[in-house]
């Protein structure tokens, strides 16, 4: 086949498949999703997703199990969302004996009901360096949280939990409000810091939390010891909250977001690679059956009897708990199994063009069984093999999810399988968390169902025989 | 000649079961003897510690032995090919060894009662289940074909691609979440309650566990039939013969019904079946998470224990099962399809 014929093949494809809304739909579903494995790096809120999503320390500063930051719309209650705070107001000051006082102040503006869960505060620090945290809030006062120091460091990151390390300081601001009788039944674990920090103080705060809105200015007031030779870079605070990201977070605190992007590619590899290779498979074993025939066809056919008679999800589960496959291995396994769904047809089929005139034709010029499969036969028989290539994309995906819902699945990478087994193991669907149940199974039937309106509409328009007359 | 197409038909099958088997051996052979070779040792310990009062020589001399008399025993001494040979036939004849930690329900250990005990549960969840699933993609699938490109031919179809690629288990786990924690009408999974009731209780208790795992099932399920009846009615709808039994005046569902679905019978009813095999293979994480005690469980029991010896008798059964599914199928397809019957090509 020339470039012409083929160009002016796929332009009558498409003007019969302009008709068929649903395949558009398909079409426009699948675009997407490959602009979105394109683009993966700029949109990943998380960037290190890919290599970080098992590493508990990436995912340390989110909050556990927290909802979607958009429920906040529907909520009586906004909860603050996860915020990073960078770029300080930098107050620098120098003081006796060479030292340099810096002051970097956070502003932050809270608008919430609730209390964030935690206040995190982070840096990279080179050399001696003293450090203190303090909050003034909107009503005038301020809080001296917490403080840290470490000698010599070498451009290490420190982290400052508040929920943690200013349980104390917190606790004496609060007796200073609080009734004595209150005061004397607590201790410094009653009440959680960041309650204290973002509330009203009065009596009773530590019984009910009232939110104190307004400006508040985070303050990390760092000293130099030696100018020259300390440094501190990347100072940020973390304004852990209760809602977070686009789709919450899971039980280990990672962004669900994050994760369903990441798993993206792999679905989509698994599906298309897996469809493609064995789709392909199956054609040229269906054709090489039927044109020889005979004694090949025979055992050709009793060879795919004895494939196909193999149920292929529990000869996979077993493999998976054996062997602990890799991807590669799985879409393998899948490939070794999904190649006898075309074989039928396309032998049925290969048996009424081999009778052919032209295929004669080519035989009485001296062309060997291989060019003739190969250039007669083949280019005829791909075509129609295509909507069978897009219908055996999501049941390939679904199997892939299938083992690692069990817990068998690769585990250097991310799928939505295992984002559900997950979400299985931490009890999500005992507790109720929908963020962590319905986006990955919900994202799996999209995109299978966005095959399938594809493989439907192909299918439509290559075999004429299941339109309506 | 219906006995010649079945006995024909049931040797085959019991052929490829064979080679299945055999290669599923092959595969798993490394694995199966570390088990077999460490119960062997776990067996000699054991009866070690039976033998109380004993010099360590004679002690030693006895484990030596012992060992070397049971690796006789379970044939781990021959080559390679013989072994799995001797796997192939144990697995043929039922014959799978002990469980390494799954235990049945009377206790015991024998793999072949915790693997029996479990079919007549999954079989009873699914034929169920496939039984209301053909009846009601047949009939929806009539209806389709009686007014192709229609409102509800288009909206089943679109239906038909929706859930085409959706997971059962995943349907499950968010109906589970609806109806158990949510609005709690029914139980999480189990197909008893704790403590079993007895008398017309027991009956009504296994309905009241069945409801979601069977509704699970027939919602994701009758689509495909559906549209399966629909395309096969819709090719039959166009013949000659349909026309004319329109034209003398017969009444439109009994053409439906008496002409139609006759002859779109046997390919109907292969479909059918061919998607509820095709459904074992999701069963098995389905069962899982309505913890319904079938074979699909059973995977993730063993799985999560790492049992060997129950995960390739699981597997074993499943295979066996799906390959009987297949035999049935033929002949149910040759029964109805009189041309079979008489040796014509089908």
């Amino acid at each position: 086949m020339k470039i012409k014929d083929v160009s002016r093949a796929l332009k009558e494809f498409w003007m019969e498949f302009r008709k068929s809304t649903s395949g558009l739909i398909g079409l426009a579903i699948l675009a997407i999703s490959l602009l979105i494995v394109i683009f993966e790096p700029v949109i990943l809120p998380w960037h290190d997703t890919n290599d970080k999503w098992r590493s508990i320390d990436y995912w340390i500063d989110n909050p556990s199990l927290a909802k979607p930051a958009w429920t906040n719309l529907f909520a009586k209650e906004k909860s603050p969302s996860t915020k990073h705070i960078t770029s300080p107001k930098i107050e620098s000051v120098d003081a006796d004996g060479g030292m340099k006082i810096v002051r970097y102040v956070f502003p932050y503006d809270y608008e919430f009901d609730k209390a964030p869960l935690d206040l995190i505060f982070r840096a990279s620090i080179t050399g001696s360096v003293p450090i203190t945290i303090s909050v003034e809030r909107p009503d005038g006062t301020s809080i001296e949280l917490a403080s840290h120091y470490e000698e010599g460091l070498t451009g290490q990151g420190i982290r400052m939990a508040m929920s943690n390390e200013a349980k104390d300081s917190t606790f004496d601001f609060l007796k200073g409000y609080e009734t004595e009788e209150a005061a004397g039944s607590l201790n410094s674990d009653s009440v959680p810091a960041p309650s204290v920090i973002f509330g009203t103080a009065a009596a009773g705060m530590s019984s009910k939390f009232t939110a104190l809105k307004g400006k508040y200015q985070l303050v990390a007031t760092a000293m130099l010891l030696d100018p020259a030779s300390s440094k501190i870079e990347n100072p940020t605070f973390i304004v852990s909250g209760s809602v977070s990201g686009v789709l919450g977070t899971d039980d280990m605190k990672r962004d669900i977001f994050s994760g369903l992007l990441a798993g993206l590619k792999w679905a989509l590899i698994i599906g298309i690679v897996t469809s493609a290779i064995s789709v392909l498979v199956g054609v040229i074993y269906g054709i090489t059956s039927a044109y020889y025939g005979g004694i090949v066809d025979t055992i050709m056919q009793f060879i795919y009897q004895i494939v196909s008679s193999m149920p292929l999800l529990p000869v996979l589960i077993v493999i998976g708990a054996i062997f602990k496959p890799s991807i590669w291995f799985v879409i393998m396994v899948m490939v070794v199994f999904f190649w006898t769904g075309p074989v039928m047809t396309v032998r049925s089929m290969a048996f009424q063009i081999k009778e052919e005139t032209y295929i004669e034709a080519a035989r009485a010029l001296g062309a060997n069984n291989r060019r003739i499969i190969w250039r007669h036969m083949l280019p005829i028989l791909i075509p129609y093999s295509f909507a069978n290539m897009a219908l055996s994309v999501p049941s390939a995906i679904v199997y892939e999810s299938t083992v690692s819902l069990l817990g068998l699945g690769d585990a250097t990478i991310v799928t939505w399988g295992q984002i559900l087994h997950d979400a299985m193991a931490g009890g999500a669907v005992l507790n109720g968390v929908w963020w962590w149940i319905i986006p990955p199974g919900l994202l799996i039937a999209i995109l299978g169902m966005s095959f399938a309106f594809l493989g439907f509409a192909m299918d439509k328009i290559l075999n004429p025989k299941l339109q309506t007359r | 000649m219906y006995k010649w197409f079945a006995g024909k038909r049931i040797l085959k099958g019991v052929v490829i079961y064979a080679i299945i088997i055999f290669l599923l051996s092959c595969l798993f052979n490394t694995v199966n003897e570390k088990t077999m070779r460490s119960q062997i040792e776990e067996q000699v310990r054991m009866e070690q510690t039976r033998l109380k009062n004993t010099q360590p020589e004679a002690l030693q001399k006895f484990a030596q032995e012992r060992r070397a008399s049971l690796i006789r025993q379970y044939k781990l001494d021959r080559p390679m090919l013989e072994r799995i040979l001797f796997r192939t036939a144990d697995i043929l004849t039922f014959n799978f060894g002990k469980s390494t930690t799954i235990k049945s329900s009377d206790g015991e250990r024998d793999v072949i009662k915790i693997v029996g005990e479990c079919i007549p549960r999954s079989l009873i969840l699914f034929t169920v289940a496939a039984a209301i699933e053909i009846f009601l993609g047949i009939f929806l699938g009539l209806k389709q074909a009686q007014k192709p490109g229609g409102k509800l031919d288009r909206t089943t179809s679109l239906m038909t691609m929706i859930v085409y690629g959706m997971p059962t288990w995943w349907l499950a786990m968010i109906i589970i979440m609806l109806f158990v924690y949510t609005v709690p009408l029914f139980p999480s999974g189990g197909v008893h309650s704790v403590p079993t009731p007895t008398g017309i209780m027991f009956v009504v208790d296994m309905l009241w566990h069945t409801v979601l795992p069977l509704f699970t099932l027939v919602i994701l399920g009758f689509w495909g039939t559906a549209f399966v009846t629909r395309n096969i009615v819709l090719g039959t709808l166009q013949e000659d013969y349909i026309m004319a039994a329109r034209a003398r005046g017969i009444p439109e569902n009994k053409v439906l019904y008496g002409h139609t679905l006759r002859t779109a019978a046997p390919p109907l009813i292969t479909m059918a079946l061919l998607g509820l095999l095709g459904s074992i293979g999701g069963a098995i994480v389905f069962e899982g998470i309505f913890s319904w005690p079938g074979l699909g469980n059973l995977y993730w029991v063993a799985v999560q224990t790492n049992d060997i010896p129950v995960l390739l008798a699981d597997l074993a059964i499943t295979t066996g099962l799906y390959q009987l599914g297949l035999i049935l199928l033929d002949l149910i397809y040759g029964f109805l399809d009189p041309r079979i019957k008489v040796g014509g090509k089908a």
